[in-house]
């Protein structure tokens, strides 16, 4: 029985090893590549390692991707609307816990309804509205629409992480003559800094990642995103291999860093809302 | 009791989720009517007129070889998907809850490919085919057998997450041998590789039906979508092997200058990611009327 047992566990254990560098190999091809020359990449097997590790690709990389506009402009409409997104969820999600009545109800399943259908089964006329109000080649405009097609998630994550904030504090706040305002901002707004947490998180790597709504919404090199970037980089340098894997390392660190520095957050929120359903 | 502002706090409370409603409806609310509204013109995306067409396109979507072929194509991905997807990511799932060593490295490696834009995994996995010469997407046969790697590559760990949180919900008297004794033993789970006092705990299939029914969704709805990792890994080819049905609206709408027979096959795509949600629903109040 017991060894059995011990068999088992060692099969399992090869099984995970290989599995894991299985998943792994692609991304080693990936740092190997960028880090060769271009003779190498047309002389060597591509499962060599480069004989000097030279960073040349990275340099070129950095200017091809035109890192001083798309690297500012991806971290800043993904900030800039994860704040707004979580701040708009919780905001709503507060008043909408909080009071009765049928108004309130029907905001939620309003809310609710916007899960159904994912934004990219909309695009197109998420674009024609966009172009319409001349939202498009701004960056407002792409933040709005990250926001929006945001907001079903946020609400409803937040509304079910409602049910935990406990409700002494506010009442407490409202005998003592706050206002709404000031009991959301003082009171509530920092006892749900764990869910606010976890909605950035969460939707952070939906916008960094972004390809079809970047796309659509900026055509002018100013305000293109890294994934913009590198698409154009890719089907322009199609032989400049070692440059493009270099350029798909500095996109994607980024946000590995950030996984990795907020891993606890981002598993919490997955299970949340699988718990939830 | 006076508030400093001014305003009563009804009005307070409404002007917090006001905002929010109101960028949701000009961002996605709106855009769903327009699109139902151009998806009965033929508008070309231009001018200004918008000719009335009635059910024209979708009379014509009936014949269109390249919508059928669109609609072949995702349906394929999506269904193959989901089967393949949700049993590794049950099965990874299972695997990590029962024991095993170094757990969170493995639970890491496995859910690192999701932080990578799905765009960038096309071109990476693109690349790695050549480099390999293991050409799957080079012929209209394997190209979908190639996209489904990606595609698993990318989103089993993620799944295997969501999967690890229902085991975990589990209550643990739930797992003693007795109380599972009278479930056929194919719906259990026994923690293989569990310490010996563990060994004969086994997990029944049920405790585990709220996980399945996001992970099917979930995935269903995820492959229905597929646009950036085709984009980048084949371009729709060889050929249309692999033109899913987003490609398929923005080629028709962007390259073929027919926004309204885009929208058109946009609705129908609405249409059944709303089905799945019903039936979602139904699911789950079903179970709650039974629990």
């Amino acid at each position: 029985m017991k060894k059995t047992g011990t068999l088992e566990r060692w099969a399992l254990h090869a099984f995970m090893v290989v599995v894991a560098l299985a998943i792994l190999t692609p991304v080693a091809m990936v740092v190997n590549t960028s880090f060769k020359t271009k003779k190498e990449l047309y002389t060597a097997n591509p499962l060599d390692l480069p004989q000097n590790w030279q960073l040349d690709n990275y340099t070129a990389a950095f200017q091809k991707l035109h890192m001083e506009t798309t690297f500012v402009n991806t971290v800043l409409y993904t900030v800039v609307s994860v704040l707004i997104l979580g701040f708009l969820s919780a905001a709503s999600a507060w008043v909408i816990a909080r009071n009765r009545g049928r108004f309130y109800k029907a905001t939620y399943l309003y809310f609710i309804t916007g899960l159904l259908v994912p934004f990219q089964a909309l695009f197109l006329p998420i674009y024609i509205i966009g172009f319409q109000l001349h939202l498009t080649n701004t960056a407002y405009g792409i933040v709005l629409m990250y926001v929006a097609t945001g907001l079903p998630f946020g609400v409803f994550l937040m509304t079910s992480f409602m049910t935990t904030v406990p409700l002494e504090l506010e009442e407490a706040a409202k005998m003592d003559g706050c206002s709404v305002y000031r009991t959301f901002f003082q009171v509530v707004l920092p006892l749900l800094q764990p869910a606010v947490a976890t909605l950035v998180i969460l939707q952070a790597f939906g916008i960094w990642n972004d390809y079809l709504l970047a796309s659509l919404y900026v055509s002018e090199t100013r305000l293109k995103t890294l994934t913009v970037f590198l698409q154009q980089l890719f089907s322009s340098t199609a032989r400049d291999y070692g440059t493009a894997m270099a350029a798909i390392v500095i996109s994607t660190l980024p946000i590995v860093a950030l996984f990795v520095s907020l891993q606890k957050y981002f598993i919490k929120g997955l299970a949340a809302g699988a718990v939830k359903g | 009791m006076h508030t400093p502002t001014g305003f009563g706090p009804r009005l307070q409370s409404l002007s917090l989720v006001l905002p929010g409603l109101v960028v949701f409806t000009v961002g996605l609310v709106i855009p769903m009517v327009i699109g139902l509204y151009y998806s009965f013109t033929s508008w070309d995306g231009f001018t200004p007129e918008l000719p009335w067409v009635g059910l024209d396109n979708y009379l014509k979507m009936l014949g269109d070889e390249n919508v059928r072929n669109a609609w072949g194509f995702t349906l394929a991905f999506t269904v193959l998907n989901t089967i393949v997807q949700n049993g590794l990511a049950l099965l990874f799932a299972v695997i990590l809850d029962s024991g095993i060593r170094a757990k969170k490295l493995f639970r890491t490696i496995l859910f690192l490919p999701c932080l990578i834009a799905p765009l960038v995994a096309g071109y990476i996995w693109a690349r790695m085919y050549m480099d390999l010469n293991f050409m799957l997407f080079g012929n209209g046969d394997t190209v979908l057998m190639g996209l489904l790697i990606v595609n698993n590559w990318q989103w089993v760990g993620y799944w295997m997450l969501i999967y690890l949180a229902g085991l975990q919900s589990i209550p643990p008297e739930l797992y003693e041998a007795a109380q599972v004794d009278g479930a056929p033993r194919w719906t259990q789970f026994r923690r293989i590789g569990a310490p010996r006092w563990t060994q004969f705990r086994r997990i029944p299939l049920p405790m585990l039906a709220p996980s399945i029914t996001i992970g099917v969704v979930g995935i269903t709805v995820g492959s229905l979508r597929v646009y950036d990792l085709i984009v980048s890994a084949t371009g729709g080819g060889p050929g249309r092997s692999s033109m899913s049905i987003i490609y398929q609206i923005y080629n028709t709408a962007f390259s073929g200058k027919q926004y309204g027979y885009g929208s058109a096959i946009s609705v129908t795509l609405i249409a059944l990611l709303m089905l799945i949600a019903v039936v979602q629903l139904r699911v789950l109040r079903r179970r709650e009327v039974q629990q």
